[in-house]
């Protein structure tokens, strides 16, 4: 048994990472509408990055993540060039092609993956690995600290490109109407590569920040595809305070579930998973939509 | 010119039914997995070919297949008599899961089969009735390999018989209407849900059949074996490199498919890029050939028997 503040302080640590696990997904989906399959792979290459920069260069998981999110940002533009660009156009309804497409790229991303490091289980311990401290009287670990903290600066970072740069604006006006901002002058083809960039700079961060949470291997990502999917049809696609809504419905529920059911840990996963199929089948629109449903259904 | 495939397909079938009269056994293993191969491609594109409904949780109605054969088995079950309940309860399954996830169109479709096929996997390897992650044991008995491969075969046969049919029934046709244009199919009064729901547990049942000789054959099975992901790839990826949509396409995939398989577990360089070489096939087919093998085939024919370019006023007349 656990108190309440102990699930709402984990529950809080969670959400803000799931949500930058999200924000990848969401923004790639919002401008191309295309379903990022390659998230999983992303998110493991991101891992076997810092883990690489920490074996080699001893550099902090962390201040790691200064050099993956920019290297990620180049190989998503390199990728949107190279392949994802070459797919027909999705149009208000992803394409299976661009699906099938990033699974392919993923399962690449694996195979390099195993061919590099090998497919034994690896993780990254450092001198803070197993040390806690007390936050409203709830012990948490260090890295979950520091993983909260990563993931408040990747989302404030991400606010302001989207909110206070022409970059930014352009990427939201073609996520609202792709041929208004066409017609308004916006290169939608710049567009849609750095918005592949950023989530997929997104997906290398959110990544490295597991590899201090997690054990991983290149089979590493499914379960948090499942879960970053998860969040984006709760949040309602490309809501950005959707997206947060439903990081934090997701993590809350896995947390209650820890403290106050005895569902084995393993079976904790199918919980979102299960999560992921009543959301996308009972409020397609997501959390937004069922808000406005239940406004309309009131009034 | 019409009778020729399938002159083709009846003496290719009577071959494999045949085989273990004149091949060795290990090869015959190699058909055997070849058989296996081609009745997942085909059960499967039953629904994501026919259908365009693409799943990737097929490996759910395997595991239901294998793991209802063993446990009847250790039940006292004969397992002959284990397969038709397996089918059974993969059919009700798929039903189950279908009635929701067919209210999603395209890729939300699949992203749904994502999760159903996760969330059998880790509930096999946790509960205590599927002997968790180590699996189950199927009880010591005699085990005949060549009524095993005979029943494989004869699945095979029948299952890409039974997707032929399929595209000439009316069945097939309103499948391919609900492929082509959903809305357009549910104005002509085609109920989409219910055919979409008629070719999952059709082809659910097709899988789980295949499941339970898989589990009769290795005599154990475990989530890391039933539900492994080269396995659940090899039922998605053969079909689409071989054409999804044809009858032909997914057996020339599984051909593809279980020779490179057979090769690469041979060669000890090659057996740690499969995926290297399975993702590039999907990144090339998405690319250059959405239709598959069967659809560069076409192509090619038609190139050889056409004129390349026709003049103006003929292509108007045209």
């Amino acid at each position: 048994m656990q108190d309440i503040a102990g699930v709402l302080v984990n529950t809080v640590i969670s959400a803000a990472l799931y949500a930058t696990m999200a924000y990848g997904l969401a923004v790639i989906y919002g401008v191309m509408r295309i379903i990022n399959l390659a998230h999983a792979g992303l998110m493991m290459l991101g891992a076997y990055a810092t883990f690489a920069l920490f074996t080699r260069f001893a550099l902090d998981p962390f201040l790691s993540l200064l050099v993956v999110g920019p290297l990620f940002y180049l190989f998503g533009v390199v990728l949107y060039r190279l392949v994802v660009r070459r797919l027909p156009r999705s149009g208000a309804t992803p394409s299976m092609e661009s699906l099938l497409l990033l699974f392919g790229v993923w399962l690449v991303l694996q195979n390099f993956a195993y061919a590099v490091w090998g497919g034994d289980t690896q993780s990254i311990l450092t001198a803070y690995t197993m040390k806690s401290v007390a936050v409203f009287g709830v012990r948490v670990g260090v890295p979950s600290l520091f993983v909260f903290l990563g993931s408040i600066v990747s989302l404030v970072f991400l606010n302001v490109v989207l909110k206070a740069t022409f970059l930014g604006r352009a990427i939201r006006a073609v996520t609202q109407n792709r041929d208004a901002a066409l017609l308004a002058g916006v290169d939608a083809d710049r567009i849609s590569a750095t918005a592949f960039g950023l989530g997929t700079a997104f997906a290398g961060v959110a990544g490295g920040m597991l590899s201090s949470l997690y054990a991983f291997t290149p089979d590493f990502g499914r379960s948090f595809l499942l879960k970053a999917f998860c969040i984006i049809v709760l949040g309602g696609m490309e809501s950005v305070t959707g997206v947060a809504a439903g990081a934090f419905v997701l993590a809350f529920l896995e947390n209650a579930l820890g403290a106050w059911t005895t569902l084995p840990t393993s079976l904790e996963d199918a919980a979102s998973f299960t999560l992921l199929f009543v959301a996308l089948v009972v409020f397609p629109q997501g959390l937004p939509g069922l808000a406005a449903r239940l406004r309309t259904a009131l009034r | 010119m019409k009778r020729l495939p399938l002159a083709a397909a009846a003496v290719l079938a009577a071959f494999t039914l045949a085989a273990p009269l004149f091949l060795e056994r290990g090869t015959l293993n190699d058909v055997w997995s070849l058989a296996f191969a081609v009745i997942l491609a085909s059960a499967w594109n039953i629904l994501g070919g026919f259908a365009g409904q693409v799943s990737l949780g097929y490996s759910a109605f395997l595991g239901i297949g294998a793991y209802t054969t063993v446990l009847l088995s250790l039940a006292g079950v004969n397992p002959f008599w284990t397969l038709a309940p397996g089918a059974v309860v993969a059919a009700l399954f798929s039903v189950l899961i279908g009635l929701p996830a067919f209210r999603l169109r395209g890729p939300y479709f699949t992203i749904a089969t994502i999760g159903v096929g996760e969330a059998v996997r880790v509930v096999a390897s946790s509960v205590s009735f599927t002997g968790g992650s180590s699996g189950l044991r199927m009880p010591a008995g005699s085990f005949d390999f060549t009524l095993n491969y005979e029943a494989m075969a004869a699945l095979a046969v029948a299952t890409v018989a039974i997707s032929a049919a399929v595209t000439r029934s009316a069945f097939g046709h309103a499948l391919a209407a609900i492929k082509q244009d959903i809305d357009a199919a549910e104005a002509l009064g085609v109920g989409s849900t219910r055919f979409k729901l008629g070719a999952h547990a059709l082809s659910a049942a097709l899988v789980a059949l295949a499941g339970s000789l898989y589990a009769i054959n290795f005599q154990y099975i475990a989530p890391s074996s039933v539900f492994d992901f080269r396995l659940s790839l090899a039922i998605v990826l053969a079909p689409i490199v071989g054409g999804v949509g044809t009858v032909a396409g997914p057996v020339l995939g599984a051909v593809v498919f279980s020779t490179l398989q057979i090769k690469l577990l041979s060669v000890p360089a090659l057996r740690d890029s499969y995926l290297f070489i399975y993702g590039g096939l999907l990144i090339l087919v998405m690319l250059y050939e959405p239709k598959g093998l069967v659809g560069l085939a076409r192509r090619l024919l038609a190139r050889v028997r056409r004129p390349p370019v026709l003049p103006p006023e003929a292509a108007r007349a045209a």
